[in-house]
């Protein structure tokens, strides 16, 4: 089993994301004595987290191989209905992660 | 031996600084149980979408974040541009420019390395514990949580839990991925960890609306080149937060 990259890009990718860790983790750190933020900015960048992880997701439950698919036999897009329900519900992570695979499993296998 | 290398030799400020280190520890404990659930099922899903072990084990070990681990994973998977991918852990790493600045004060008597590392080991849980400790403490007028000395090794007491339970959890994640058959599916779980990150994020009537574009703009571009769509998506969907923020603002002065 592979990526759709090879071992060089990977090791670029682990790379490149362990300077994004330090480079975000210890921005104002560095640069607080000379970048002054203002507020839009603040706000902006407090929303942009839920709207990446949101355009993450999305794909990976609404489309099967690149269409759109809002059917019953989706099964990600039911479990995962399942899942967003049950982290309303619950706010915990283990209990989500249990709901969501027991919903994927139980489609899978008998619906 | 070991002691003395980690709190220095003079014994008043070694044992000022290993009281705080402790009383971090005990302050992280609570929070280690979901640490380290979110760093098995990393550990599990970086082997699961088709990373070698080692490859895994260096991804955990050098990256340290989950969130932006688990958002790289789909990209990786599906072999998007290495720009991409960075990007797009960047966007969800944001947040720790916001705790950055919130923590600015706090390190900045800290060399340009010690910013550095400080940094590094910061985490969602150990920002929100440090913020709320110091800042009742400030309310309260001096206290002992304020003492620079005390904070710093208090931080890094929560680091050194943290690291601890997330890279443990991980690594046995990575071994035990081989023994879990694929028919079971459990590359799904990356995709659940990321909507149990994502739910609580979304509150308030602006994270709403930028969720919704964002969502739709992404689906709308999923045949995209280069993942395209998943930037475009966030552009929209910030803006849309931004625009809808405007709006409340207005219909509340007016």
């Amino acid at each position: 089993m592979s990526t759709g990259m090879n071992a060089i890009e990977t090791w670029l990718v682990i790379v490149g994301l362990t300077g994004v860790t330090v480079l975000t983790r210890s921005f104002f750190l560095v640069l607080g004595d000379r970048i002054p933020l203002p507020e839009r900015v603040q706000h902006a960048l407090r929303y942009a987290p839920a709207c990446a992880l949101v355009a993450l997701v999305a794909p990976e439950v609404l489309a099967v191989n690149g269409e759109l698919a809002l059917s019953l036999s989706n099964f990600k897009l039911l479990a995962g209905g399942v899942a967003i329900a049950a982290m309303l519900a619950t706010r915990s992570m283990i209990v989500t992660m249990l709901v969501g695979m027991g919903a994927f499993t139980a489609l899978r296998l008998f619906a | 031996m070991i002691r003395k290398a980690v709190f220095g030799e003079r014994p008043e400020l070694a044992a000022v600084r290993r009281e705080a280190f402790g009383a971090g520890l005990r302050a992280v404990l609570p929070a280690l149980v979901a640490t380290g659930t979110w760093g098995l099922v990393t550990g599990v899903a970086m082997v699961k979408i088709g990373m070698s072990q080692l490859e895994a084990l260096g991804m955990t070990l050098l990256v340290f974040a989950g969130s932006a681990q688990l958002a790289a994973l789909p990209l990786i998977a599906a072999g998007a541009p290495i720009w991409v991918v960075l990007l797009a852990a960047t966007v969800v790493n944001l947040r720790f420019v916001i705790f950055s600045a919130g923590l600015y004060p706090y390190f900045v008597r800290y060399s340009l390395g010690r910013r550095l590392l400080l940094g590094y080991v910061t985490s969602d849980v150990g920002f929100a514990i440090s913020m709320q400790r110091w800042t009742a403490a400030k309310s309260r007028g001096p206290d002992d949580a304020l003492d620079p000395t005390r904070r710093v090794w208090f931080f890094l007491g929560i680091a050194a839990g943290n690291w601890l339970s997330w890279q443990s959890m991980s690594i046995l994640g990575i071994f035990l991925a081989g023994q879990v058959p694929g028919s079971w599916g459990l590359d799904f779980a990356a995709i659940l960890a990321l909507i149990a990150l994502t739910v609580p994020m979304v509150n308030g009537r602006p994270n709403i609306v930028g969720a919704l574009v964002a969502g739709a703009v992404a689906v709308a571009g999923v045949g995209l080149p280069l993942k395209l769509g998943l930037v475009a998506a966030v552009v929209a969907g910030i803006t849309a937060a931004m625009a809808t923020e405007i709006a409340l603002e207005r219909a509340h002065r007016a």
